[in-house]
């Protein structure tokens, strides 16, 4: 091998030679100086042909041999350039429709394209922030199916003592965090009492692995004792003003279930989380404080209230620790027949890509986001489409200049330059454009997305050189084409008058005029169908009661719920309120799952898991749920409290009833209660209509309740809301008085969809637009080619309709195409987006036959606008004309 | 031989390539030059005389086959022109016109 290099030329004097040389004499000489370097090697040592070879090469380098990089000599050309600008500036003003046309449309596809940036970038940033957010993974929990695979989603939620097992067992973790579900609870400081929603019990290792900023107090230890409380930045505004939090006391509530009522010391105040974090809390409390009251649960693995995160060292491999899984969980879980199992999902996957369920915060979707980028580049495309169109349409008018330039000497390489930077001042002006619209459309897009989206974050050396790079690519793109046609025009023929016959590209601008009606005709059926379906959600009978329903989160209050009986019997005196219950959840909140044992139609019993809802007295009445068989729970029957159950109709077929009155009277038993179901009650969307409805059971509980739901008449509802206070107030002073409405909160489930919509629309519509301003353009260019011929067709006889009409049949034709393809396009995204609905509507061909009409009513209207100011004007006139 | 001009290096190489015929390539008409004239030359010197000499229309050139030893180069085969023969058949008829001069010369030499 060796041998072989030794033998060959050096590199750098043939490179030089490559760069150097004229093109076409490159080959004969390559060879030749390589079969003299062969030559003398056989004669010479290789390192005297070598230095042969070089000096050979260098004296290659004469005028006759090089290539000419100056080819013209150069001369002044200011005027020219002077000239150019001067062209451009009176064509932008002597043409001041078109010139606005593009602009604007441009102009406005570039703002969209900006914002729409803008919230993609948002999107992707979440939890970047974090120092080691590449070394931090978090546990997915779920129970395999008998074969080992794993059918059934996953949660975040999930144990305890998988984290310390996880840090024990595996050297390449070096740290392990968790946290508990969030927790509501009540702090208080002096007179000062907020209910706190979304606080978390977090462990003291949280600021070791997180890059949240400690403001006050040490990372280390902030979180260690129990009963100590760290602060977000405005959260200790909130309680403390301008005073040093560091060292006061706040009394929290009690937790359900986690720990008891207590004083907690504030050790630390942190920096706001940031908005781009996958989960969000004001405050949080040290793990231990959970742990001391609780111990028991940190060594139970079927104890679900913990997530789970944890740091890697750089000797960690994913993917042989996914190997590793299946023997630690088999090491820590006794019991063969729970085929419990984990998961790990890296921190840079946990907003978008991530299908588990049971997330500790907000998760986005990588769907929208494309959807959005797509539209982004539709309309960018669409804008761009117009500019190239009106630019080779008119090009016969700048035939004439292109003439004469030429004949005086302009070569094709100049006139293309000139055109391209005509295109260039174009793009630049509307760049100019959509930054002010995209300053004034921000505050509308902050609103509609929720997101807090800032200009100046935006500013940046990457996004301005992204920025001017594109702004260069589309005065590129949309120039190219014209300055093509115009700069390859005959001089010759021009200027003798006979290229009026050539149309310069006609069935190019109609393919074009298609493609952005096809783009627009697909947002249009895009934007019908999600406004469909968003009413087909909001509208659909969800087989209960949600309107007129105040809701009372008290947070399983055990005093509230000690006098809940005096508490519904005080409230329903007023006439204005109709029923009041109390239930553990309600529609569109959180259940958790259960294990139940019932008896299937074989006699046998069998434990099937589903979600479970606990109800207090009333529950089915109030919430206008339909029995469909037995009775529901009632006072009469003193062991309803802990010896029935009412299924819903998919438990009944989940435990094999076809006919769900049959399970009425059988064996149950479930978390420590047994007894017999005494009732069916018809299925209702107890969760959004992204799902199905799943199997449920409700079982008893007047006692442990969260939520008090009051069925209110809809007059005065003011009135009502503020004597319902009153009688909290009585009954439960220590309690804030805070209630929402059910239908509201329910569709706060769709608020992501919501923003979708929002979004979509917007966007469609402005697609439209520019698309519209494109096609009006285009009339008004045609109806002028025309005007000698539409003044000798009216001077023949024609009337208003045939001249309208002979302008117009060329772009609607153009228009059906675009329906036709639009539509099998449109159907199929769109079936796709539904897919991700459990309950849709129906695809019905009216929807696209609505978007087609809409689009051709649009366009007639556009042309019609030219083509019927056209067909009026007097002949004479036009024919005068010359 | 108003506008011809052709020099005198390039003559010698016009005339190596109608000596060399079919074999008129730059390594070879090289060599043969370096032969004949026994001394070193470059390969710049030859390339740009041969290309000059194209331009001026005394040469026509077309790759040949390219083998190993080329690097799979081809290599580019010069022929003469009718044009370059007639000029080089007057240039050596001035010359011998020339010539045929001196023998009187030396005959007036020797008898002084």
């Amino acid at each position: 091998m060796s041998q072989h290099l030794d033998t060959q030329p050096p590199e750098w004097p043939l490179k030089l030679l490559r760069f150097l040389v004229k093109e076409e004499y490159i080959e004969e000489i390559e060879g030749d100086m390589e079969e003299m370097f062969q030559n003398n090697i056989e004669d010479l040592s290789i390192r005297k042909a070598r230095r042969r070879y070089v000096w050979d090469t260098l004296k290659l380098l004469r005028p006759s041999l090089l290539k000419n990089f100056k080819p013209v000599p150069t001369f002044n050309q200011n005027a020219m350039y002077k000239n150019y600008f001067k062209v451009a500036y009176r064509n932008l003003l002597k043409k001041k429709a078109y010139s606005f046309i593009n602009i604007s449309g441009l102009g406005l596809g570039i703002a969209c394209c900006i914002l729409i940036f803008m919230y993609v970038t948002d999107e992707l940033s979440y939890d970047n922030y974090h120092d080691k957010g590449n070394r931090i993974y978090r546990v997915a929990h779920t129970e395999a199916a008998k074969d080992g695979t794993t059918p059934y989603p996953f949660w975040i939620w999930g144990n305890a003592p998988v984290g310390p097992a996880l840090k024990n067992d595996f050297p390449e973790i070096d740290k392990v965090v968790q946290f508990s579900g969030r927790s509501d609870l009540l702090l208080s400081y002096e007179d000062k009492t907020f209910q706190e929603d979304g606080v978390f019990f977090m462990d003291s290792t949280a600021f070791d692995i997180f890059s949240w900023k400690l403001l006050k107090g040490n990372p280390k230890t902030v979180l260690a004792a129990p009963f100590s409380i760290v602060l977000t930045e405005s959260t200790a505004r909130k309680y403390f003003g301008n005073e040093d939090p560091i060292g006061k006391t706040l009394k929290g509530s009690e937790s359900a279930g986690r720990s008891n009522a207590g004083d907690y010391t504030v050790t630390g105040v942190m920096e706001d989380v940031p908005a781009n974090s996958h989960f969000r809390f004001n405050a949080l409390l040290s793990l231990n404080t959970f742990r001391i009251s609780r111990p028991e649960i940190f060594k139970e693995w079927g104890y679900v209230d913990f997530y789970t995160y944890f740091l890697v060292n750089e000797h960690f491999d994913e993917a042989a620790f996914r190997k590793k899984i299946p023997a630690f969980v088999k090491s820590h879980i006794g019991n063969p027949e729970w085929r419990y199992t984990i998961a790990i999902e890296p921190l840079k996957d946990v907003y978008l890509r991530t299908a588990a369920e049971r997330q500790p915060g907000e998760t986005g979707s990588l769907p929208n986001i494309y959807v959005f980028s797509v539209i982004g580049i539709f309309i960018l495309v669409i804008a761009m489409i117009n500019f190239m169109n009106l630019s080779t349409a008119r090009s016969l008018e700048r035939s004439k200049e292109v003439g004469v330039r030429k004949s005086i000497g302009a070569d094709r390489k100049s006139l293309i330059s000139q055109f391209l930077g005509e295109s260039l001042i174009i793009v630049s002006l509307s760049a100019v454009l959509a930054v002010i619209i995209v300053i004034v459309a921000l505050p509308y897009m902050v609103d509609f997305t929720n997101k807090d989206l800032h200009i100046e974050s935006f500013i940046n050396w990457k996004t301005m050189s992204l920025f001017t790079a594109l702004m260069f690519i589309i005065g590129l793109l949309s120039g190219s084409y014209p300055a093509m046609i115009l700069s390859g025009f005959n001089p010759v023929l021009i200027l003798k008058g006979s290229s009026r016959t050539t149309t310069g590209g006609a069935s190019l601008r109609k393919a074009l005029v298609v493609f952005q009606f096809t783009l627009s005709i697909a947002l249009i059926a895009g934007t019908i169908i999600v406004y469909t379906q968003m009413n087909h959600l909001l509208d659909k009978d969800l087989g209960f009661d949600k309107e007129q329903m105040l809701i009372l989160d008290y947070n399983y209050d055990g005093i509230v719920n000690q006098k809940s009986e005096a508490l519904k019997a005080e409230l329903e005196k007023n006439s204005s309120v109709i029923s009041v219950a109390f239930s553990r959840s309600v529609p569109g909140s959180y259940f958790p799952n259960a294990g139940t044992e019932i008896e299937t139609p074989k006699g046998e019993m069998t434990m099937m898991g589903q979600p479970i809802f606990q109800v207090g007295m009333d529950f089915v009445t109030h919430f206008g749920l339909h029995l469909i068989a037995g009775r529901t729970y009632s006072r009469e029957h003193p062991s309803d409290s802990s010896k029935a159950l009412i299924v819903n109709e998919a438990a009944a077929k989940q435990f094999g009833y076809q006919n769900p009155a049959d399970i009425v009277g059988k064996k149950f038993s479930q978390w420590g209660r047994s007894g017999v179901v005494i009732g069916v009650v018809k299925d209702f969307n107890f969760t959004s209509l992204h799902r199905n409805i799943e199997p449920l059971t409700l079982p008893f509980e007047p006692y442990a309740s969260r939520y008090l739901s009051i069925k209110i008449k809809s007059e005065n509802i003011e009135e009502t809301i503020k004597s319902v206070g009153e009688v909290w107030q009585n009954i439960a002073p220590h309690r804030p008085f805070l209630y929402s409405f059910l239908n509201e909160d329910f569709n706060r489930q769709y608020k992501s969809d919501f923003i979708f919509r929002r979004l979509f629309t917007t966007f469609a519509c402005l697609a439209i637009f520019i698309a519209c301003l494109g096609l009006l353009g285009l009339a008004t260019y045609t109806a002028q080619q025309r005007t000698k011929e539409i003044g000798i067709r009216k001077v023949l006889g024609a009337d208003v309709r045939n001249i309208v009409g002979l302008l117009s049949r060329d772009f609607i034709i153009l228009v059906f195409i675009a329906i036709l393809i639009a539509t099998p396009i449109s159907w199929y995204a769109m079936n796709k987006w539904l897919e991700g609905f459990a309950y849709r509507m129906t695809l019905h061909p009216w929807i696209f036959a609505i978007a087609g009409f809409i689009a051709l009513t649009i366009a007639v209207i556009t042309i019609s606008f030219q083509s019927i100011k056209a067909a009026l004007t007097n002949p004479v006139t036009s024919l005068k004309s010359e | 031989m108003k506008k011809t001009k052709l020099g005198e290096f390039e003559e010698l190489v016009l005339l190596t390539v109608a000596a060399l015929q079919k074999d008129a390539y730059g390594v070879e008409i090289k060599r043969e030059l370096e032969a004949r004239l026994k001394e070193k030359l470059s390969v710049g010197s030859i390339q740009s005389a041969l290309k000059r000499m194209e331009e001026k229309g005394f040469l026509t050139s077309e790759f040949g086959e390219a083998t190993q030893k080329r690097g799979g180069k081809r290599k580019r085969i010069y022929v003469t022109t009718s044009y370059a023969h007639k000029v080089l058949s007057e240039m050596k008829e001035i010359r011998a016109g020339l010539w045929e001069s001196i023998p009187d010369l030396t005959q007036q030499l020797n008898l002084i």
